[in-house]
């Protein structure tokens, strides 16, 4: 079954290559979040909602004039933004000027 | 920025590269995993929330603004030389194992098992999640050899993988293991004329170890997924308990012995073809009847049923044989069970996440009150019904996940020229048990 040399099994890498892909960075921050619109994304899991939440609160007492919005994917898989809702979540995005995001797990 | 939970943050980054994004910015919290009281999360918030705001207003740097691009791997084609035990330490290791011991992929046994199929070694399948690493012959081949099979399982294990690259989109982390924290594993069914060529097990013991198909197949598609999808427990791979299917959960049809047309002609595949069907469950359960007659089998099946998104029954030919007598056919009993497995509208929850939306009664149209009960599974597209299991009264659910009904979830298997000759050369391994 396997050739063996003086030294043993000579065998290959079941690991297999992949394909450079191309790299995207971040987006610029912002200086300061006062008066700004903060975006909240969340996926479906338990502790997101109440996690965004909490972060709204803490934002608002210290920068008051912050605005904030959230974008909720409740469907059991995150490839929903990529497919059905892609439209309407580059909408949002692009009306924010930062976001928090929190995922339940 | 996204807040998450520390020990996902492998897993956060790992996606994220897939991606094309490896510097977006994580952080990490120590807000309890899908186990979070109120007052724990506003800790693990307070915790954090300086590094919030400075993750939100700190200037960027050059590489978070244009990620240098990784250069293309150039791995050397031989990268070990030992005996079986150094070689076994090496490949464990490098985290390419199941933790059982593998064969040597050797050039002699990848040449041997590359007999099994009639492409080149170099023929792009195409790039399976989360790596997108590439999945040519030669690769499949290498993790055949690994789990011990036989050349013959080339065709299946060549299906296996299309499968895996055509699943559902979405769906796809769920047979690949890198995906939720539920521990799903990928359950094979085989049906058509290679199951008797392969000798695969669809009687007694059908899915216990000891038959090196069933055996042998389900194990080189888990370290396909493992070492060409890239997936690493406790980085993709986030199952909180682990599934022991993942080591191999695979089963042939006992065509011969089924009242019913098997699963592939119900999919629409003609009965001389062969096939292999994937599902992803989480549960195994199985039980014995309160009778042998249909309502005596039936009414078991349905106080047995644990909550899952999609089923698969699994009835032994006496069973089956009892119910075709009784005039149930295949679509009769998904209908029953769709109909009458129900549970009080009180026992869903407001978690959509695991299919814990409480279902409106007809079809939908008015909602269920606590005190009505609902359908369990009330989609009849949803279960499945084979046939296989030695003599006996039990009977197996495997539940989970699966396709969208219509969406892929069977792979035709596409035979090498030469498949009588090969057949012949391998079918006679079988085990001889000693008698006593």
């Amino acid at each position: 079954m396997a050739n063996r040399t003086g030294t043993g099994y000579e065998v290959l890498s079941p690991w297999a290559e992949a394909d450079p892909i191309s790299l995207r960075g971040i987006s610029p921050r912002i200086t300061d979040l006062g008066g700004k619109k903060i975006g909240l994304l969340r996926n479906s899991k338990r502790a997101a909602l109440p996690i965004l939440n909490v972060v709204e609160g803490r934002l608002k007492e210290r920068f008051p004039t912050a605005e904030f919005t959230e974008f909720a994917n409740l469907k059991p898989n995150e490839a929903i933004i990529e497919q059905e809702a892609k439209e309407k979540f580059e909408d949002w995005l692009k009306g924010v000027d930062a976001v928090v995001a929190a995922f339940g797990d | 920025m996204t807040l998450i939970n520390k020990g996902f943050v492998k897993d956060a980054e790992s996606a994220s590269l897939s991606k094309g994004m490896p510097v977006l910015k994580f952080l990490p919290t120590s807000v309890p995993c899908e186990a979070s009281l109120m007052e724990d999360i506003e800790a693990g918030v307070d915790e954090v929330m300086g590094d919030i705001i400075a993750a939100l207003t700190r200037p960027i740097t050059a590489e978070e603004k244009s990620p240098r691009p990784k250069e293309r791997e150039k791995p050397a084609r031989i990268i070990f030389k030992g005996s079986l035990e150094e070689v076994n330490r090496f490949f464990y290791q490098g985290g390419w194992t199941d933790g059982l011991p593998i064969i040597p992929p050797t050039e002699e046994a990848i040449a041997e098992m590359l007999s099994g199929t009639d492409l080149p070694p170099d023929h792009l399948l195409g790039r399976l999640i989360s790596r997108l690493g590439r999945a040519t012959i030669e690769k499949i081949a290498i993790n055949a050899v690994m789990a011990g099979a036989l050349p013959t399982y080339m065709p299946v294990l060549i299906a296996g993988t299309k499968l895996l690259l055509e699943s559902e989109p979405g769906f796809m982390g769920f047979t690949t293991f890198g995906f939720s924290t539920g521990s799903w594993a990928p359950f094979w069914i085989i049906n058509g004329p290679i199951r008797n060529d392969l000798n695969l097990n669809s009687g007694s013991g059908a899915l216990s170890p000891g038959d090196i198909a069933n055996a042998a197949i389900g194990r080189a598609m888990g370290l396909i997924i493992k070492n060409i999808g890239g997936i690493r427990k406790g980085v993709e791979d986030m199952g909180v308990m682990g599934n022991p299917m993942k080591y191999s959960m695979v089963i042939a049809e006992n065509e011969e012995e089924s009242p019913w047309e098997p699963l592939h002609v119900e999919y629409g595949f003609g009965r001389e073809e062969s096939t292999m069907t994937v599902s992803y469950p989480q549960t195994y359960v199985q039980h014995w009847p309160y009778g042998s007659d249909a309502e005596g089998i039936l009414r078991s099946v349905i106080d047995h049923l644990p909550r899952g998104m999609r089923y698969t029954f699994i009835f032994t030919p006496p069973h089956a044989k009892n119910l075709a007598r009784e005039g149930w056919a295949k679509d009769d009993i998904k209908k029953f069970i769709s109909e009458y497995a129900r549970i009080p509208g009180s026992r869903f929850n407001s978690m959509p996440a695991i299919g814990g939306v409480r279902p409106g009664l007809y079809k939908g149209r008015i909602s269920a009150r606590d005190s009505d009960t609902v359908a369990l599974i009330g989609d009849p597209r949803f279960i499945r019904i084979i046939v296989a299991g030695g003599p006996g009264a039990f009977i197996a659910h495997v539940v989970g996940g699966g396709a969208t009904p219509g969406k892929k979830q069977t792979q035709k298997i596409e035979l090498p020229k030469n498949w009588s000759k090969l057949v012949k050369k391998y079918k006679n391994i079988v085990p001889t048990y000693a008698k006593y």
